[in-house]
């Protein structure tokens, strides 16, 4: 099949019209979706094949309310709709999708689109949300009045796109027809655009006298600005809790697991050098990182439920006086909770921020968020050195140093946007704009498809980079061997070991040994390979069989400071890790300088903040 | 050296160069992608045997944009958007 057989299909509409969900629908794929605005920062593509046996290539644009575009991702779905966006053809069919319970925001660039005289289908989507709050929407005399054909899809309904495909089928039969001639007088004159759109709203939709009242009195407690603040604190807190309470069981099944896997291996091997990558290498590094797994999903079970329920724009709005007085927008939330899984895509997404200040500040204190990737160094050292408590009868402390932990993260965001606000001496307001989405149940089959992407994610990650690197790290922390009449351990005549020692000189102070000092290397490339790398060292350091097998956490918890673990715990809030996240932010900021700015800070402030805490826990009696 | 031995030498060999060879495609895609083609140019030049300029089309990286990844970071970026 040519690619001139295959259709290609673009799928617009206004953030959160639920693009990307009928997006997935129609191909098949799991980009994510979320009851939010912004999601979606650049074009994705997908096959749709259709039961005539014609190919689509459908591509989902970023939302857009208008084809003049404000921000980075506006700007992507105009060019590609005109056809200018390099290496791209124009589409030959636009599917412009509308919220049918938001007709009167997302029409207005309905008919923007019909103005570019590419063929074009109108798909109002949820419609079943429609239907429950009473919005009757004409579908026949809108489909009259705007000349192009209309149909109704429920993008999160397993058949809720079988009449766009038929209507689509119908539009790519006819593509070469002579094209129904518009009428003139809309053009792209703004006013013009808000009378049509007035007009077409009158003629096709039948509002309810209140469409929203569990909105309404939602909002009353939610955006209150003590309760509303309140309410955000108590959400966020519960959450850190169930990922220390709900975890554990799991946890040790996994444990377990790997520490019968690496007898039976190490049992069934003849000594040698296959044996020790097996057992030392990659069963204890992989090991150690894989029983984080079940508190990185119950954590993003949370934060995806929330995504859908359609509260964190309202957070967005409640936090937006802090963040401003910090130096960031509201509209700086969204990049910044992405960030929580990971940088990248959170640094991706300020591309829906219009002013080029704002984007920038937000793109550097990105890597200050808790992504998902430090959530294993956390844990692990948690595990060991935190006690497993009751605070005031019913709070978990591990919990609560998990939270604190996080909240150090977002303070010392604001603090730095703060500074670099003042080294700006930016003194405009940027006022936010934000459409607050109705709340809605999050729907199972989302949360399902969300968590499981989060999983293969993590296992993908385990299964590449972090085996990879874990076995490069066991060759270097056993070759060469120790030479003839050593009589210290091997491990110490190794290449890491040696680099080990060295970077020791720089990193004394901040109390790390020549063990955390190596696992710091490979952590450059994906933060949790520190934990492997830490697992492999101290089991390739081990005298005995039965003390390589050991889990990790009681070694560390045997043979580290509190104060060296409190040090290790604030370096990984702040350290310049990972490569790809740098490499991320010379790619949307197009600046080796920016790069260097944000290595330079994000270095300066671990070291310094390392070598406070461990200072002043040897001080105090941790040492 | 018993013949056990050598053939766990060679296993682990194998699997530290395959490693090394990913990590080095994930973290620095664009020096791997011009050490590829610095490797197969020469191989490829007319008057080669097929079988060499085979080799050399086997060492050649894709056309880019052909496996769908961008920085080598999360796997998960599209095209460079448009400078404005």
């Amino acid at each position: 099949m040519s690619a001139a057989d295959v259709l290609r299909l673009a799928l617009v509409g206004s953030p959160n019209c639920g693009k990307t969900a009928l997006f997935n629908l129609l191909t098949g794929s799991r980009q994510k979706v979320a009851n939010y605005a912004g999601v979606t920062v650049e074009r994705k593509e997908g096959r749709l094949h259709a039961p005539s046996g014609r190919h689509y290539a459908v591509l989902d644009l970023p939302g857009a309310y208008s084809l003049h575009a404000a921000s980075l991702d506006e700007a992507v779905t105009r060019d590609l709709c005109r056809g200018f966006y390099p290496g791209e053809p124009a589409p030959d069919v636009i599917v412009c999708v509308v919220d049918a319970t938001n007709l009167r925001l997302h029409l207005r660039f309905a008919l923007e689109v019909r103005e570019l005289g590419t063929p074009m289908v109108l798909a109002v989507n949820m419609m079943d949300a429609a239907r429950r709050r009473g919005i009757d929407v004409d579908l026949v005399a809108l489909e009259r009045e705007l000349g192009v054909p209309v149909v109704p899809t429920v993008a999160v309904r397993r058949d809720g796109a079988q009449q766009l495909v038929a209507k689509l089928e119908h539009v790519a039969a006819n593509l070469h027809a002579p094209r129904h001639q518009l009428d003139a007088g809309t053009g792209i004159d703004p006013d013009a655009l808000h009378t049509e759109t007035r007009r077409l709203l009158a003629l096709a939709v039948t509002m309810p006298r209140r469409t929203a009242a569990i909105d309404d009195a939602l909002d009353r407690w939610l955006l209150h600005p003590v309760f509303g603040l309140m309410a955000l604190a108590v959400v966020m807190f519960l959450i850190f809790q169930a990922v220390y309470a709900w975890a554990t069981p799991l946890m040790d099944l996994i444990l377990a697991g790997t520490a019968g896997l690496g007898a039976l291996v190490g049992d069934v091997l003849p000594p040698g050098p296959l044996n020790s990558l097996l057992v030392d290498g990659i069963i204890a590094g992989l090991g150690g990182v894989i029983v984080f797994l079940p508190q990185i999903l119950i954590l993003f079970a949370f934060i995806l439920a929330l995504e859908e329920s359609g509260y964190l724009p309202r957070a967005a709005f409640l936090l937006d006086r802090m963040m401003a007085s910090a130096g960031l927008s509201g509209r700086s939330f969204i990049p910044l909770l992405s960030s929580f899984a990971c940088a990248i895509p959170g640094i991706m997404a300020t591309r829906s921020i219009q002013d080029p200040r704002d984007r920038l500040a937000t793109i550097l204190v990105a890597p200050l968020m808790t992504c998902s990737a430090r959530l294993p160094v956390y844990a692990l050292l948690i595990g060991a050195f935190i006690p497993q408590q009751q605070v005031a009868g019913i709070f978990n402390l591990q919990g609560l140093v998990l939270f604190a932990l996080y909240a150090a993260g977002i303070l010392s965001a604001l603090v730095v946007s703060w500074v670099m606000k003042k080294w700006r001496r930016d003194k405009g307001e940027h006022p936010l704009l934000l459409e607050l989405p109705s709340y809605r149940m999050p729907h199972p089959r989302d949360l399902l498809l969300g968590l499981w992407e989060r999983a293969a994610i993590f296992l993908r990650r385990v299964g590449g980079i972090i085996l990879s690197l874990t076995v490069l790290l066991w060759f270097l922390l056993s070759f060469p061997g120790a030479p003839e009449g050593a009589i210290g351990p091997a491990i110490d005549y190794s290449f890491a070991g040696r680099i080990g020692h060295a970077m020791t000189a720089v990193f004394a102070p901040l109390g790390f040994n020549w063990q955390i000092c190596i696992a710091l290397i490979p952590g450059m490339a994906a933060r949790e390979v520190a934990v492997s790398s830490l697992a492999t060292v101290y089991a390739l350091s081990a005298t005995t069989d039965e003390a390589a097998t050991q889990a990790l956490t009681p070694i560390i918890a045997d043979t580290w400071s509190l104060a060296t673990a409190l040090s290790l715990l604030v370096w990984f809030i702040y350290a310049p890790q990972c490569i790809s996240t740098l490499a991320t932010i010379k790619r949307e900021t197009n600046s080796w300088k920016q790069v260097a700015i944000a290595t330079g800070y994000l270095f300066a402030l671990a070291y310094l903040a390392s070598l406070l805490t461990y200072q002043i826990a040897v001080a105090l009696g941790a040492g | 050296m018993a013949a056990g031995l050598l053939l766990q030498y060679v296993v682990v060999a194998l699997a530290v160069a395959l490693s090394a060879g990913y990590v080095a495609k994930r973290q620095w895609p664009g020096l791997v992608r011009r050490l590829r083609i610095a490797c197969a140019v020469p191989l490829l030049r007319e008057g080669q045997a097929a079988w060499v300029q085979e080799v050399g089309r086997w060492i050649a990286p894709p056309v880019p944009g052909s496996d769908g990844e961008g920085c080598g970071g999360c796997g998960g970026c599209g095209p460079t958007p448009p400078d404005h």
